[in-house]
């Protein structure tokens, strides 16, 4: 009846096709064949990707031990490395003995949190951007990063605490935490948390906080006050200690072991909030537990390192430009190509005016800004991710 | 879990967003098998009572029963193991794949961490070589045409391995070959088919049944012959039509005037 036959239902191998569809998993083994599936060469590239990630990685960490105001030769550096770690002197230590202070007090716990900022930060905002499905948001939209800088100033102003090294740390984690808790309070309105109403409810923070630590700072009779919160919100990694680390570590181990269990369900997110809810996720719940998480993985990260921008932004779409945006196979990539962009800004910042530093976040910015913009020309090109 | 047929019904459904009653009373059952087209002005109320189905609107009061079962007192996944639904939500903002988004239709079917095995796999080769999205797989979603983007969320519903198909005006945005291929293809599935549907003549030609809304209520059930009178086309689209029959395919085809 129809002479128009280029439609779909006229596919000839229709009715095998619908077979295997209906196919439950037990009877999946007597199927007709199916066509080979398809994927293993990019999942042996995935792995290369790995691979390479790995070990950019490692180099630009053992670039970490080596280079400062006192530069330390490779074989030295691995060499106090693997003594501390045995304990015992397996590599002969022909060096003096202060490069074992440079590099186990001072350089392996910098480069360590370094790494596990920029891996945190940037697992956090690829989730971040899925949460409120949108590639333009990070860490810092949830406010959380604005809050904490105004805890640490309060207490920078008026010394209300005294921990020691932990002082800044907790004041800061402090006011992470109370903002959180402020913006889930704001953002959900009848069991429900949206896109838009998170977003706006973060970005409305921010702008509180950002205003009062500017008040506060402004209105103090310290002088130095506003050089050491500027420095501080800029971010760096100076101040790394062992004893700071393990709190960060710990984070960055159970926030991306949380993320990878819920890869699948990040994944829903991406599709809108009707297609989610009917592809079999319980949306609101969801989000609200992925805001909660990563905006407590910021609120860490902003403690211990300040405001390191722009991480959380554009790492997670180098990240998806190189692997795809499936959770499952980006989230682990994510977390590498973030260590080894902030230990790589990090060497940055303390090498180009060596003796002095730069705060990391300028480095970010300067060297990342651009990178991105080109990234995103580039993308703009190409319609096909290249795998 | 494997597609089969499955039923469909609302019991005095209703749905109300604060004071307003979006759906009114609704009752409707859906045989296996069985494609039904829900028909009305823009705000009558199809979306609101398809989204009940799908666990998007909870009822303010009345069930939604899928072979049976409440679809809210079961689990959102084994509702997403029953119900695959084609909506207007395009993932567009982030660069997955025609196969990243076809493989979505997988997850209620596995556990957290669960990797997908060979029979996930089949069942995606099956549904793009069905849509005919072979050769687009590793195309990024957001670079394909509007005909070819709802030919990846049909497929997406169909790993789902659903027994009932939701089609939130599915052939919005689509020319009118497009059109005819989208819906002639989800008739020849047969399985349980309802439909939202703007376009009064292609609901009569593919649809079994069709239902009408007005404010929320219904206005009528039945065949395409019962449902698309002048009375009816006057009363609820407000109207003035002239009603003959398509000569090729015999279906009721409205010409309004």
């Amino acid at each position: 009846m129809m002479h128009h036959r280029s439609d779909l239902a006229a596919s000839p191998n229709q009715t095998r096709l619908l077979g295997v569809l209906r196919s439950s998993q037990a009877e999946h083994a007597s199927v007709a064949a199916v066509p080979a599936p398809q994927g293993r060469r990019s999942l042996l590239s995935y792995g290369l990707a790995m691979v390479v990630l790995t070990l950019l990685l490692l180099v630009l960490m053992l670039a970490g031990l080596m280079l400062g105001s006192v530069p330390v030769p490779a074989p030295t550096a691995l060499g106090v490395i693997i003594n501390a770690m045995t304990g015992s002197e397996i590599v002969p230590a022909t060096w003096r003995g202060v490069y074992d202070t440079i590099i186990i007090e001072t350089r392996v716990p910098r480069v360590i949190l370094a790494a596990v900022v920029g891996a945190t930060l940037a697992a956090a905002g690829m989730t971040i951007q899925a949460i409120v499905r949108n590639p333009l948001a990070g860490p810092s939209i949830l406010g959380v990063s604005s809050g904490a800088a105004t805890g640490a100033v309060i207490v920078m102003r008026w010394g209300l605490i005294s921990l020691g090294a932990f002082t800044l740390y907790f004041s800061a984690f402090a006011g992470a935490l109370a903002t959180l808790v402020i913006v889930f309070w704001v953002a959900r309105s009848g069991g429900q948390m949206t896109p838009t109403r998170l977003v706006l409810a973060g970005i409305a923070m921010s702008s509180v906080l950002s205003a009062l630590t500017s008040l506060l700072v402004l209105t103090s009779p310290d002088p130095q006050l506003a050089a050491r919160v500027l420095f501080w919100t800029l971010g760096g990694f100076g101040s790394a200690q062992w004893k700071l680390l393990p709190l960060p570590i710990a984070a960055l181990v159970i926030g991306l072991g949380l993320m990878l269990v819920q890869a699948r369900r990040l994944n829903l997110l991406m599709a809108g909030d009707e297609t989610a809810a009917a592809l079999g996720l319980n949306i609101h719940r969801f989000r609200q537990a992925m805001f909660v998480l990563t905006a407590a993985l910021t609120g860490v990260m902003v403690a211990v390192s300040g405001v390191i921008g722009f991480v959380g932004l554009i790492v997670p779409h180098i990240v998806r430009f190189l692997v795809g945006a499936d959770h499952r196979r980006a989230l682990p990539a994510v977390a590498l190509v973030g260590a080894s962009f902030t230990v790589g800004a990090d060497l940055v910042a303390r090498t180009l005016i060596s003796p002095l530093e730069l705060p990391v976040g300028i480095v970010t910015a300067l060297v990342g800004g651009p990178f991105f913009i080109w990234l995103l020309r580039r993308d703009a090109k190409s319609g096909e991710r290249s795998s | 879990m494997s597609i089969e047929p499955g039923s469909l019904s609302f019991d005095k459904v209703s749905f109300a967003v604060g004071e307003r009653l979006l759906v009114r009373d609704i009752s409707l059952d859906v045989a296996p098998g069985e494609m039904i087209g829900l028909l009305g002005p823009n705000g009558a109320g199809k979306s609101s009572l398809l989204r009940t189905i799908y666990r998007t609107n909870r009822p303010s009061s009345g069930t939604v029963l899928v072979n049976g079962k409440n679809v809210w007192q079961q689990s959102a996944s084994w509702a997403a193991r029953h119900v695959g639904a084609v909506l207007q939500d395009m993932p567009a903002d982030f660069p997955l794949t025609v196969r990243d988004v076809v493989a979505m239709g997988r997850s209620a079917h596995k556990k957290l961490l669960e990797a997908d095995n060979d029979h996930d796999r089949a069942l995606i080769e099956a549904a793009l070589e069905l849509l005919q999205l072979s050769p687009l797989q590793a195309r990024l979603f957001r670079t394909l045409s509007g005909g070819e983007r709802q030919r990846v969320l049909v497929a997406r519903a169909l790993v789902q391995q659903p027994a009932v198909l939701v089609l939130d005006e599915p052939t919005n945005h689509l020319d009118i070959h497009h059109q005819l291929q989208l819906l002639r293809f989800v008739q020849s599935l047969g399985i349980t088919v309802i439909a939202a549907l703007h376009d009064l003549n292609l609901a009569a030609m593919f649809c079994d049944r069709l239902c009408l809304l007005n404010h929320g209520r219904m206005e009528a059930l039945g065949t395409p012959e019962a449902v698309l009178t002048t009375d009816n086309l006057a009363r609820v689209f407000r109207v003035e039509a002239t009603l003959t029959r398509n000569p090729r395919t015999n279906s009721v085809w409205v010409m309004p005037a």
